[in-house]
């Protein structure tokens, strides 16, 4: 959440791409960048080890094992040890990723999909209209969000589909201006007049003209809202309001890790590497994107 | 000015009736209530606490009761702290947030411009790629990972400040929870201005200050730097949103006796009408900041006028 | 290339404000690196100062408006009942000297000694009766007003049937108390030193109303007066020299601090930042043992952690099916490996060192060893209709504390083992209660702990008139009419034997299923001397002093 403003401000430079070979050249960029590379690898092993490795595991990830107790990674069959319940951390860690990027995927594709219809309208109709929503828009940006969402989880208890709405109706306002600024450039493109000129509805504009050529800034926007949606949930975890245990994230297992970290640093040290690792890999493909796409930093 | 300023001020009053509307019907619509405990209250006693605070009326009673004691300046007593009035509350404790958050604010304006024009200056070298990386590293490592572990080594194991407490705002209390609140905060203000240096150094009328010979470190800093701390001036409302979220895992960790703890804490006991203080203070707070953004902004940059 | 601190400076010196800032900064920065002591503090020079982690903020300080140990852990060193706690937690004489009782058990008589309250006026007995009609009004709204209701009329007068004046109790002359009963109860003595039946002072009350209870206008008859309060931050109270035994009170000053974090308060304990914490996270006992020597004090407690069958529920109608989940437990594995902290595994509802009792004799299978039980437990649902075909489904609802959510999950595996597929539901633990109270839960944790030091404080919990603490809907005539013979009981021995006879019943009966006894768990300086662990975990500032202060402990 922190990451909106900044990210907006670096965002709205990316200008709309015109043509498939600005896409080509904005890929043959992206390789170039070694840290986007990296960053793409690295994500694509964590996605696929999110995806795949809780099948793979002799272990379920709420299981208890009475005898395994706190053991340190290696012990007994427990690659990255157990916890005080002598669950398996690798496999509660692969769960736990795989909900922490659900959240992450889920509440950036709401954040995204309400963002992108409110923008993209607000900017093609204009006028009062275009007035009113980016006003709407002012007002709940000067809300303490947080603690709504704090409220949304106290009042209708923490589930994990109301993690992805509350987090995603915060991140669509920056999303909303982002597309509302690009909107108001394409909209006097020639493509778009001759659109317009050859009678199509407004509606069918906005839909088939203007929203794919937004795609540049918004799938830069789209990687670095993310990891802040994902640091968003460790915090609501962190307070007791994230995902209920059993069930894990990476959140809920890093605030459990720091409780017992003198006596089981394995439940801190593992969970926090693999978010940083996620959260690093999202900021660097977000970084290169941005750079590929607007080439004019470098 | 002043008219500007009076009429945004006139825009913030529905925004915060929105803000109390919306607080008032979900901290009501969450099951429990404040008076709930593992021991039972006979009926007849329920009944008395329920009316000793007007919660027997009916729920829209209540609101218009609610928002008329707002209006007077009462935001009612607390629910569960029973010698204390919301107001009492906010006034005692808001001062040790805000000072949190002043010092961490200001220590990673400083601490995060200095970086960003360092790594501006000498982009794509070894100091910039190392700034960006620990800037790329401040923002992922999440707060409540930080203070654990500078609390123990810090703190416990080297013995330097203390673990935990407020002391009275003591200097060496602070120091600690101020780092932890600043450090991602640092890192957003380096990148900010780094990207923001950078495009200046490349405008045109860097271009022109450099031809006609001024020196290298006025134009980076007077010039330059002027132009690209822009971007920094918006960023002071988003900031101070970020702080208020750190500041509630911040006076949790180092158990500070800010306002950011009693809003967690009241929520879950469902001490309405402290949660709705909280949310007034902070709505407050942030709608004077934006202004505040608004207004600087206007101020450094000759462009923007006020209308 | 010059230096970069160079152009700070000439930056900074063009900008008048953020020059401040930077000075602050600067400032802030140097401070924090010098290796810091733990601050005394604003202790007086020659003065003797203790700060005490209490766990949890304090509701109130007016003792008739909290129910929390942690309120009560603050009053108790503010204010004397008519008995009061030594340092071990035994009843010895507080306000009053002495007391009589009539032979039938039901009119209590105490002798007030000469005292006064912390602004100077004199304590009488008009104070007492002032305080236990004022609790008992419907008006004052006290939580834990029912706890009273052995005296003569207290119910009626609660519920706000009868007058305040139709209470029981009447000052003979200043200094004599005259306290009537329902029927007789040799834990009143024990009451008489619980925050219900503290005294609050009448002339200040009268003054203030509920204002009186603010630290500016507060007024105490006990070793300490409170001077402030700053929430989420520190309860500071300072000697009160009118106190009768002030001589003997060796601390003159004491701060209670909010730790809601116990391993917070842990680090701050072992830095000494405080000098005492009123709880441990209990699997870091053994750790904290060995790093800090001398500092964990732990004792048995009267505290009981528990599951509850909900009677409505029909499969738990069945008893083969309540004693088979109770058998299936691994009470050992939750106390030894889950909890860590001497906490022993229940099988009995009433904690063992618990005053006037006779322990109930335990079920035979406590003795079996943990396969026998699991296969006398799959052997009793297959007799009640369930196996592998036809699995018991059930669902615990539980706290989402720290406890509960470490337990619960080793539970659900246990009854998983005997083929019961069990689903855990967590709420925050006031959503909880509410929901146990409202009987919407099939199997529900719940803990407790005593109010008083007496058998009576469990049991009237399963009381089929008790209500809607009475989670699980238990109705048994055979348990009510023992706890009412122990009632109408003088004789305490004769009591004793029919309360055990009562947990017998419902034992039997496997009402509950209790898994483990509680331990109090403190960390102490060892520099604080004259602290005492106990059964109560009762520990009054007075009897405290610290190592090296020259004056002698209060006992």
């Amino acid at each position: 959440m922190i990451l909106a403003s900044a990210r907006a401000e670096t965002i709205t430079k990316a200008q709309a791409v015109q043509g498939r070979s600005l896409w080509e050249d904005a890929w043959r960029r992206l390789m170039r960048n070694k840290a986007a590379v990296t960053g793409m690898v690295t994500l694509a092993v964590l996605v696929l080890a999110a995806i795949v490795g809780p099948w793979l595991s002799p272990f379920t990830y709420d299981q208890v094992n009475k005898s395994d107790v706190w053991l340190p990674p290696l012990a007994n069959g427990h690659l990255m040890g157990s916890d005080a319940l002598g669950r398996d951390l690798l496999t509660r860690l692969l769960i736990g990723l795989r909900v922490s990027l659900a959240i992450g995927f889920v509440a950036t594709f709401v954040s995204l999909v309400i963002g992108v219809a409110w923008g993209a309208v607000a900017g093609y109709v204009g006028g009062k209209l275009d007035e009113v929503m980016m006003r709407f828009v002012d007002v709940l940006y000067s809300l303490p969000f947080i603690f709504f969402v704090i409220l949304l989880m106290v009042t209708f208890g923490s589930n994990i589909i109301l993690i992805f709405v509350a987090i995603g109706a915060v991140e669509w306002l920056t999303m909303s201006r982002i597309v509302r600024g690009q909107t108001l450039t394409l909209k006097h493109k020639e493509f778009v007049e001759a659109a317009r000129a050859s009678g199509l509805n407004r509606g069918a504009i906005i839909a088939r003209h203007i929203v794919p050529n937004l795609l540049g800034p918004v799938v830069v926007y789209v990687t670095l809202t993310i990891p802040a949606v994902i640091l968003a949930e460790s915090f609501l975890s962190f307070l007791g309001l994230g995902v209920q245990p059993p069930m894990a994230s990476l959140g809920a297992l890093i605030a459990g890790g720091a409780s017992d970290m003198e006596l089981a640093p394995w439940l801190l040290i593992f969970p926090s590497i693999v978010m940083v690792t996620t959260l690093m890999s999202f900021n660097f493909i977000g970084d290169g994107l941005r750079d590929a796409i607007d080439p004019k930093d470098r | 000015m002043l008219q500007y300023i009076g009429r945004r001020l006139l825009v913030a009053i529905p925004t915060l009736f929105l803000v109390i509307t919306a607080a008032f019907f979900m901290m009501r619509a969450a099951p429990g209530s404040p008076f709930d405990m593992d021991r039972k209250l006979s009926p007849e006693i329920e009944a008395n606490v329920l009316a000793q605070f007007g919660m027997n009326k009916p729920l829209g009673e209540q609101y218009v009761d609610y928002l008329a004691g707002v209006v007077r300046g009462d935001l009612g007593p607390s629910l569960k702290y029973r010698d204390k009035t919301v107001l009492d509350i906010v006034k005692e404790n808001y001062p040790v947030s805000l000072r949190l958050g002043f010092f961490a604010i200001a220590i990673a304006s400083v601490v995060g411009v200095s970086l960003g024009v360092m790594a501006a200056l000498r982009q794509n070298k070894l100091t910039d790629n190392v700034v960006m990386t620990v800037a790329i590293l401040g923002v992922c490592i999440p707060t409540f990972v930080t203070a654990p572990l500078l609390v123990l080594g810090i703190a416990s194991k080297l013995g330097w400040l203390p673990t935990a407490g407020w002391n009275d705002g003591a200097l060496a209390n602070m120091v600690l929870p101020i780092v932890v609140l600043s450090l991602p905060q640092i890192a957003i203000i380096s990148r900010l201005t780094r990207a923001g240096m950078i495009e200046v150094l490349h405008s045109n009328y860097v271009r022109t200050a450099r031809a006609k010979g001024l020196p290298e470190a006025v134009i980076v800093w007077k010039h330059a730097l002027r132009a690209a701390i822009l971007p920094l001036v918006s960023y002071l409302g988003p900031a101070c949103a970020g702080l208020i979220t750190g500041s509630l895992v911040v006076e949790k960790i180092f158990n500070l006796p800010g306002l950011g703890k009693f809003f967690v804490i009241s929520a879950l006991q469902r001490d309405y009408t402290v949660v709705m203080g909280m949310v007034i203070f902070y709505a407050g707070l942030i709608l004077v900041l934006n202004l505040v953004a608004d207004l600087l902004y206007a101020v450094l940059d000759p462009r923007v006028r006020l209308a | 290339m010059r230096s970069i601190f160079a152009f700070m400076y000439r930056f900074f010196c063009r900008q008048p404000g953020q020059t401040i800032l930077a000075l602050a900064a600067t400032l802030l920065l140097t401070q924090g690196c010098a290796p810091s002591k733990p601050q005394a503090n604003d202790c007086p020079a020659g003065k003797v100062c203790i700060r005490a982690g209490n766990g949890v903020e304090v509701l109130s300080l007016d003792p008739q408006k909290v129910s929390g140990v942690g309120d009560h852990r603050v009053l108790l060193d503010s204010m004397v009942g008519l008995t009061m706690a030594s340092a071990r937690d035994e009843v010895v004489p507080g306000a009053a000297e002495r007391w009589e009782t009539s032979a039938d058990g039901l009119t209590w008589t105490f002798y007030l000694r000469p005292a006064l309250w912390s602004d100077g006026v004199p304590v009488t007995a008009d104070d007492f009766v002032f305080s236990l009609r004022r609790i008992l009004k419907p008006e004052t709204a006290a939580e834990y007003a029912s706890l009273l209701y052995p005296l003569l009329g207290a119910q009626a007068v609660n519920e706000g049937k009868a007058a305040p004046e139709t209470l029981g109790v009447r000052a003979v002359s200043p200094r004599v108390l005259e306290i009537r009963l329902e029927h007789p109860a040799p834990y009143l003595l024990q009451l008489a030193k619980h925050q219900t039946m503290y005294p609050v002072p009448k002339h200040v009350v009268e003054k203030y109303g509920n204002a009186w209870s603010k630290p500016e206008h507060y007024v105490s008859n006990g070793p300490y007066t409170i001077v402030s309060w700053k929430l989420g931050d520190r309860i500071k109270a300072v000697k009160n020299p009118r106190y009768w035994d002030a001589d003997k009170v060796c601390v003159d000053q004491i701060s209670y601090y909010p730790t809601t974090d116990n391993i917070t308060a842990e680090r701050q304990v072992r830095r000494g930042e405080l000098d005492m914490n009123a709880d441990i996270q209990s699997n870091r006992i053994a750790l904290l043992r060995d790093k800090m020597p001398g500092y964990v004090r732990t004792h048995t407690y009267l505290g009981v952690s528990y599951l509850t069958y909900n009677n409505n529920v029909v499969a738990l109608r069945d008893v083969r099916v309540r004693r088979a989940l109770s058998m299936a437990i691994d009470r050992e594995f939750v106390t030894n490996k889950l909890m860590r902290g001497g906490q022993q595994p229940a099988f009995s509802f009433v904690p063992p060192g618990v005053a006037n009792y006779e322990p109930a004799k335990l079920p035979e299978w406590a003795s079996w060893s943990f396969a026998k039980r699991q296969a006398e437990a799959r052997r009793l649902l297959a007799e009640a209709g369930y196996g592998p075909g036809r699995p018991l489904k059930i669902e615990i609802k539980h706290r989402n504390s720290a406890d509960p959510s470490l337990i619960m999950p080793a539970i659900q595996a246990d009854w998983k083992e005997i083929g019961v597929e069990a689903r855990l539901a967590q709420n925050e633990p006031q959503i909880a209660y509410a929901a146990y109270r409202s009987r919407d839960f099939e199997v529900a944790d719940a803990a407790w702990v005593a109010d008083y030091n007496d058998p009576m404080s469990f049991l009237y919990l399963m009381n089929s008139t008790t209500g809607a603490q009475n989670y699980g809907d238990y109705n048994s005539p055979a348990f009510d009419a023992l706890l009412k013979k122990a009632d109408n009981e003088p004789d305490a021995k004769v009591r004793a034997r029919y309360l055990a006879e009562a947990e017998q019943v419902m034992m039997n009966d496997a009402i509950v299923a209790p898994v483990f006894f509680y331990v109090n768990k403190n960390l102490v300086s060892p520099r604080v001397t004259g602290w005492v662990a106990n059964l109560g975990d009762i520990h009054p500032t007075q009897y405290l002093c610290l190592k090296g202060a020259d004056k002698a402990p209060g006992v």
